[in-house]
């Protein structure tokens, strides 16, 4: 045998290469591919890398647990940048070249809207965290192979009609940044306040980024309103309240839980944020899905998870598809999995709150997956009516008063 | 990986034909102008509002032309009267100010809802590929036609003329030549040219709304033809080549190195074109494709 130098590297390299090769070959047969989308630069990146990392966290955790239906998930992540045209090419890319079967964690209603033809081109799933109505319904969702993990931008705004029925209220009106979503909330308000016979005195929507609102909150106080509804976000909502704070009216104010939040208060001083109401989907805080969530934030993020309610979405999305996946049983397809979703998250089922506790659960039974974000039970549009809670400020707390069911 | 790669064509293609506009506008004439993105937007625009009222393709396509070019002509005017930097300004207001009409003009465009659903082209042939390769051929040949139209407009006299006015608009008048009606064609021209990719754009994507014609998107147009070569229809292509490079290519350059975060890649992405600017406007002013003849 004539044992030259380069025989001997050549046949060390192939030695080297074939578990390679041969571990990629195994991996392929079964492993479930999944992009993550999400808005890590832009105008979505305070949530972003949360909810990146949180699909990451959940996949390795279902990983852990031995895969769902014999298989591993294997994670893409993509950055949108908050944008649709720089979300189309990465979800294309995430079809094309990575092949997923689900692209999951997109926000803003704009970026599912625009990534959703693909999807359902390639016939995968969307998991999203939009608020945007016509995500829930054809064209956009014709094949039902979307699901929505957030309260749509109507339900929010009923929740606030509710809440101003109960504390008594008689004039409301509304100021709504103008985006979707912002004017979402209030006219979904409207909408459910002269449902129930009232009338709101003013609406007013403002333009995003500017250092006043004086002239906007003038046009709202003259009105004379009781309460105002906002559709708001953190840094318009500040500079609303101290405008407001300065002109010495006594109106209440019912604030969506994004703007409304701890930092808000530290913002305004806590004689300004007094009696505030902040309206919020329930993060299912005090589940057990929640605290494995929670525990799985504060390691890879270092705060504490209640800060990012889309954290806790995208962590049920992966879970919620793991399990469907489990139930459907090794090396379903993609329609067989559908059919599945809404069988283990919606009622009728025992109670899991995890993945490993879901996949035992299954053995014996039907389930019902109790998310991290919310109850999740996905209605015909594949969308969820979380229950809302409302919370008041008090000496500077956000202490939470009652629930909403709508 | 075929479809992916027609994606990024389709959209590279897109930015060539905004590129060649600009080009015409700030590389020929010496027309800073800020609000390109406006023009894009007037176009996208259009064209989706008359795909809707259910308008054949040619003929949106011209309107979204037509109304991009008589969105150009106030600008033309004012352009009269400012030279560089305060038309900069200008146009840069004016973009904002097509935005905001978009957003504020609800029975319209359905304001920051955005309008949804436009029809792809060709919606006849199967989705996915073949459609996407009819989509960027038709592309590429409305490219072929601008470029075709550029180097006929580079060498004939109105050429000359455009060019003149850039290096020293006293001289041409001067001469006797008036530089208004050059200015405000060499808008119009531009402009027709961006609603065109506005268009396509509405076309391809499926969904608008007024948060995607945010100024950014003229300065990525500036970026491809400082990098390409100003001035130059090879510098517009290579420009645009360029910048799709780098805002794509990042996201394999992860698949090579995991250990990048997106988080971190998205800053790097951001760091690097940053950078390749700031070497291009030190070592190569005249960008990759640059003149070497000229001054």
């Amino acid at each position: 045998m004539n044992l030259t130098r380069r025989t001997t590297l050549q046949s060390l390299a192939a030695a080297a290469l074939a578990p390679a090769l041969g571990g990629q070959a195994f991996a392929q047969g079964a492993t479930f591919r999944i992009g993550a989308l999400n808005p890590v630069t832009g105008a979505g990146s305070p949530y972003g890398s949360g909810m990146q990392k949180m699909i990451l966290a959940a996949a390795e955790m279902v990983n852990a647990a031995g895969g769902a239906g014999g298989r591993k998930f294997e994670v893409f992540a993509e950055d949108t940048q908050t944008t649709p045209q720089a979300a189309v090419l990465a979800a294309k890319k995430l079809i094309e070249v990575n092949k997923v079967q689900a692209v999951v964690g997109t926000w803003s209603s704009g970026i599912s809207l625009a990534v959703i033809p693909l999807t359902n081109d390639a016939n995968i799933f969307l998991m999203n965290t939009s608020g945007a109505p016509a995500l829930s319904v054809p064209p956009a969702n014709a094949k039902g192979l979307s699901y929505r993990f957030q309260a749509t931008n109507d339900r929010f705004g009923r929740a606030f009609a509710e809440l101003c029925e109960k504390e008594g209220f008689k004039r409301p009106a509304t100021m709504a940044f103008n985006n979707a979503s912002g004017i979402g909330n209030t006219e979904g308000f409207k909408k459910a306040w002269e449902k129930k016979g009232g009338k709101v005195v003013a609406n007013v929507v403002y333009e995003p980024n500017q250092t006043s609102y004086r002239a906007e909150l003038q046009k709202v106080l003259a009105e004379k309103p009781d309460v105002i509804v906002t559709g708001s976000y953190l840094g318009d909502t500040t500079i609303i309240l101290r405008e407001w704070f300065q002109t010495g009216e006594t109106t209440k104010w019912v604030i969506p839980a994004w703007a409304a939040n701890p930092q808000l208060v530290k913002a305004i001083g806590n004689e300004a944020a007094e009696g505030l109401f902040a309206v919020d989907s329930i993060s299912n805080e005090g589940s057990p899905a929640f605290s494995a969530y929670d525990a799985a934030y504060q390691k890879a993020m270092n705060q504490p998870g209640l800060s990012n309610v889309y954290a806790a979405m995208t962590w049920d999305m992966v879970v919620t598809l793991a399990l469907a996946m489990e139930a459907a049983g090794p090396n379903a397809d993609i329609a067989a999995i559908n059919k599945k979703i809404r069988e283990v998250a919606n009622p009728d089922g025992a109670k899991v709150s995890t993945f490993a506790e879901g996949k035992e659960a299954l053995k014996k039974g039907k389930i019902n997956y109790e998310g991290a974000s919310s109850v999740l039970d996905f209605d015909e549009f594949g969308d969820v009516t979380p229950d809302f809670s409302v919370s008041r400020v008090e000496k500077g707390e956000i202490k939470r008063k009652y629930l909403v069911k709508i | 990986m075929e479809a992916y790669l027609v994606a990024i064509a389709i959209v590279a293609a897109i930015y060539v034909l905004l590129a060649l506009g600009l080009n015409l506008q700030y590389g020929l004439t010496g027309i800073i102008n800020f609000g390109h993105v406006g023009f894009f937007c007037v176009g996208a625009y259009t064209a989706a509002l008359l795909a809707e009222k259910g308008w054949p393709p040619l003929l949106s396509f011209s309107a979204a032309a037509a109304l991009a070019m008589l969105a150009a002509w106030p600008m033309g005017l004012i352009s009269l009267k400012l030279r560089e930097d305060y038309f900069a300004i200008v146009s840069l207001g004016f973009s904002e100010v097509v935005r905001l009409v978009v957003t504020s003009e609800k029975w319209l465009t359905s304001g920051v809802q955005g309008i949804t659903g436009i029809p792809k082209l060709f919606g006849g042939l199967a989705t996915g590929l073949p459609n996407s390769l009819a989509v960027l051929a038709v592309l590429v040949a409305v490219n072929l036609l601008a470029i075709a139209a550029m180097r006929r407009i580079v060498t004939s006299p109105f050429g000359r003329t455009i060019e003149a006015i850039r290096d020293n608009e006293e001289a041409v008048k001067a001469l006797g030549k008036d530089p208004a009606a050059f200015k405000i064609q060499v808008l119009m021209l531009g402009a027709a040219l961006a609603g065109v990719a506005g268009a396509f754009y509405a076309h391809y994507i499926g969904y608008i709304s007024p948060d995607q014609f945010i100024p950014l998107v003229t300065f990525q147009i500036w970026m491809a033809i400082i990098m390409g070569g100003v001035g130059r229809i090879s510098g517009a292509l290579a420009g645009t080549f360029i910048l799709m490079l780098f805002l794509e290519g990042s996201r394999f350059l992860r698949d090579i190195m995991p250990f990048i975060s997106e988080v971190e890649m998205a800053s790097v992405r951001l760091g690097v074109v940053g950078l390749a600017l700031v070497l291009f406007t030190l070592y190569r002013p005249t960008g990759l494709m640059g003149d070497f003849t000229r001054k």
